[in-house]
């Protein structure tokens, strides 16, 4: 299937985009996203060991499923307040 | 009154007095108002000087995750009554406030102050909003400590 992976602050820099689109087998798991986005974007690779990865809006783990039309989002440990 | 929960994320400029009277009443005896600025300089091994911080948010998140903290700080502190949740995005000089947490209750004594210091604590390591730091030898990301926080 096909998905679109959105990205914030240092992923976005590093990616030149605020989004990846790629094609990628159903019942993928979150880490074997991270792993397939550091081997295809050499540039966010080192990023893949700290980043967060949500789906549709709550927090994803590795073991997690990617739901068919999920929301994607990766992004560094967040800094607000 | 109603327990009422404002969450905001904005551009605009805080108006603590504005945010503040939405969450009163006339049954309304304390509230704790906790507010984040922006630091000019800061000593981080070597002295730092800030012109602006820069932030973002992953905005529908950040939204649900704020009213889930908003949620945890009903369940912790029941008579606790308003609460105001409020980050401002965009570019923030030093001195600007940039984040504001008020909880409102009939007393002081009802854990409004803890409710307040709680609500930032999480929001600093749940909601998805970051900044960019920008001063005299150039830009870097200012990236979060909390990633065990949220995996565990």
């Amino acid at each position: 299937m096909n998905v679109k992976v959105l990205l914030f602050a240092t992923l976005r820099d590093r990616a030149g985009s605020k989004f990846l689109e790629l094609e990628i087998p159903d019942a993928m798991n979150v880490g074997d996203l991270k792993h397939r986005i550091a081997t295809d974007f050499p540039t966010l690779r080192e990023s893949m060991n700290s980043v967060l990865v949500a789906i549709n809006r709550e927090y994803a783990f590795d073991e997690g499923l990617i739901p068919v039309n999920a929301e994607i989002a990766m992004f560094p440990p967040v800094s607000g307040g | 009154m109603s327990k009422l929960t404002l969450i905001e994320i904005t551009q605009d400029e805080i108006d603590l007095d504005a945010l503040l009277s939405r969450i009163t009443s006339v049954n309304t005896g304390a509230a704790a108002i906790f507010t984040g600025l922006v630091r000019g300089f800061t000593q981080n091994g070597r002295q730092n000087v800030t012109e602006y911080l820069e932030y973002e948010a992953y905005q529908p998140m950040a939204e649900e995750k704020m009213k889930q903290v908003a949620e945890e700080i009903r369940i912790k502190w029941p008579d606790v009554e308003g609460i105001a949740m409020v980050q401002r995005v965009g570019r923030l000089f030093p001195q600007t406030p940039t984040v504001m947490i008020a909880c409102s209750a009939a007393h002081r004594n009802t854990g409004v102050f803890e409710a307040a210091r709680y609500g930032i604590d999480r929001l600093k390591e749940i909601v998805p909003v970051w900044k960019k730091e920008v001063g005299p030898n150039g830009e870097a990301w200012v990236e979060g400590e909390h990633i065990h926080e949220i995996r565990k």
